[in-house]
């Protein structure tokens, strides 16, 4: 998991070590680093960290090590990468298969987003539709494969993926 | 070096050519000449062991439709084991059934010690490893870069010039008719069909195109690539296959809205091997149009490698066998070497 913080530290040599060190404990990469020195505040600067942690519990260690460290929190977000899907369907495929495959993939574990544009007429027996799309883990692109690939075979419509 | 030709038609012709017109290199390079002392086609057979003129050949071909005055033997393989020469290039049709004439003539050829050059897809394509391990037992060389993508040189280039790169897969266009339709559909907005056909009234096309636009003609090359350079013992048999045939115009403009093109791609790694249709982002290097052949390598060092060239045709197959010779010559005992 990706993770954006901005800390606040004392504008004073050595904080900003303090703050990286508890990342790399806890086998944490640290990724950037946005550091602003003109803006200081009561002695105290705003550093923008973001880092990946393998874990819940690698993150709550480092939060708790920066609260003993006098480190301060203003504010975290948690940065998900995405992957992006792609398919096109083309031959007979009906309003009921594409009603199909869109509960499919919404329930989904790891799906961001999806769209489907279908073109062609549905009594010609030949139409298209484009799947794109986002899921959050890239090993959730080969369960998305099967599933497609699935479909395809039953349906008796060609798949065609994307590069990747 | 004496070479005999199997089969004499588009691209036997054009290696003649090359071989009549390329004396001056063998000689700079390899201070010897390279003679042509046989060749035959279904109808006849033409044979000197003091050398054929070239010439003579292809005029007796383009007028009487026969390399040869003489009646062709009825025992080929006591004709290839018998016969003086040091290179066999075998270039009769493809057959992926059991490999068909080809398949005994380079058979015969190497377990007689001599070497083979092939643009014929069918014998590696099902027999690859027999072949090759025949060729090594009897310490010759056997060499098919014009069996794969014409004059693109990815056989070669992946043996040879990348031999210290950890090469993780490959992905090309294999087959230079397929491209062309679906290129033609997208840039034309063409049915399949009207595609298809205009493909033949040019001569990219056989009158029965199924062999190149279900990916049988992009397997055959794909299980070779998968053979020579991933180390893999399989058949086209073995690769995933779908062709082009169900691709509607609809598909097409609806890929073109998304800024993608669809091409006929082989891929082949340690774990994969499958032809088909896939969605190529417009500008990236396999979105290529046209007859040509491309092939993209994933090397550890180098990283993306891609080679582009002409996949088909008399010269552009004459060239890659040339490049197969020259190997040879470079490499390679000759039969007389080896009597010296
Ligand atoms: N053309 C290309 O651009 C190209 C590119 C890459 C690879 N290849 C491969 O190269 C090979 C040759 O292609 P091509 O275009 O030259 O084919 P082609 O024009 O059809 O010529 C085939 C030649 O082989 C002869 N032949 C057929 N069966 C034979 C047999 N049993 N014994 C001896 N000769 C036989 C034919 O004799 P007749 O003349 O008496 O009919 C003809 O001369 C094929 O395997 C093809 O797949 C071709």
């Amino acid at each position: 998991m990706k993770v954006n913080v901005d800390l606040s530290l004392m504008d004073m040599p050595g904080q900003l070590i303090r703050a990286l060190e508890p990342i790399s404990a806890n086998n944490g990469n640290v990724i950037g680093v946005i550091h602003d020195h003109e803006a200081i505040v009561g002695g105290r600067i705003t550093v923008n960290v973001t880092f990946e942690v393998h874990s819940d519990l690698a993150l709550e260690n480092i939060l708790a090590t920066w609260k003993e460290n006098d480190v301060i929190m203003i504010k975290m977000d948690a940065v998900f990468e995405s992957y992006p899907l792609q398919y096109l369907l083309v031959g007979d495929i009906s309003s009921k298969e594409i009603e199909s495959l869109t509960h499919g993939m919404e329930s989904m574990e790891g799906l961001a987003s999806m769209d489907i544009r279908i073109t062609g007429s549905l009594t010609s027996g030949s139409r298209a539709a484009m799947v794109t799309g986002r899921v959050t883990r890239h090993g959730s692109l080969e369960t998305v494969e099967q599933f497609f690939r699935q479909h395809a075979d039953n349906g008796g419509y060609m798949l065609i993926r994307g590069l990747e | 070096m004496d070479v005999f030709i199997a089969g004499f038609g588009v691209v036997g012709q054009g290696i003649t050519e090359v071989i009549r017109d390329k004396q001056e290199l063998f000689i700079k390079h390899f201070g010897e000449k390279v003679r042509i002392v046989g060749a035959f086609d279904t109808k006849s057979l033409a044979l000197d062991p003091s050398g054929l003129d070239p010439d003579e050949l292809l005029k007796r071909k383009d007028s009487l439709g026969k390399v040869g005055k003489d009646e062709v033997s009825d025992d080929i393989v006591k004709l290839l084991q018998d016969t003086e020469y040091d290179l066999l290039l075998e270039v009769t049709p493809t057959n992926i059934k059991d490999g068909g004439a080809g398949y005994m003539h380079i058979h015969t050829a190497l377990s007689a010690g001599r070497h083979v050059a092939t643009s014929n897809k069918g014998p590696l394509a099902l027999k690859f490893r027999e072949l090759t391990e025949l060729a090594e037992r009897n310490r010759v060389h056997l060499r098919y870069e014009a069996s794969v993508g014409g004059a693109m040189p990815v056989i070669n280039l992946s043996r040879e010039l990348l031999m210290g790169e950890e090469i993780a897969s490959m992905r090309g266009i294999l087959n230079g008719t397929c491209n062309f339709i679906l290129h033609r559909m997208k840039e034309e907005r063409f049915s399949f069909q009207f595609a298809l056909r205009e493909a033949q009234e040019l001569g990219y096309a056989e009158t029965d195109p199924s062999y190149d636009i279900d990916g049988i003609d992009s397997a055959c090359k794909l299980a070779i690539l998968a053979n020579a350079i991933f180390d893999r013992d399989v058949t086209y048999a073995d690769v995933s296959r779908t062709g082009i045939r169900g691709i509607s115009e609809e598909a097409v403009a609806l890929a073109a809205e998304h800024k993608q093109v669809i091409r006929l791609i082989g891929e082949v790694s340690k774990e994969k091997l499958e032809v088909a249709p896939r969605l190529v982002p417009a500008g990236h290097p396999l979105s290529i149009g046209g007859t040509l052949n491309i092939a993209q390598l994933l090397t550890d060092l180098a990283g993306d490698v891609t080679v582009v060239g002409r996949g088909a045709g008399r010269m552009e197959t004459a060239s890659a066998l040339l490049s197969d010779i020259l190997a040879i010559l470079k490499n390679g005992e000759t039969r007389r070497d080896a009597k010296r």
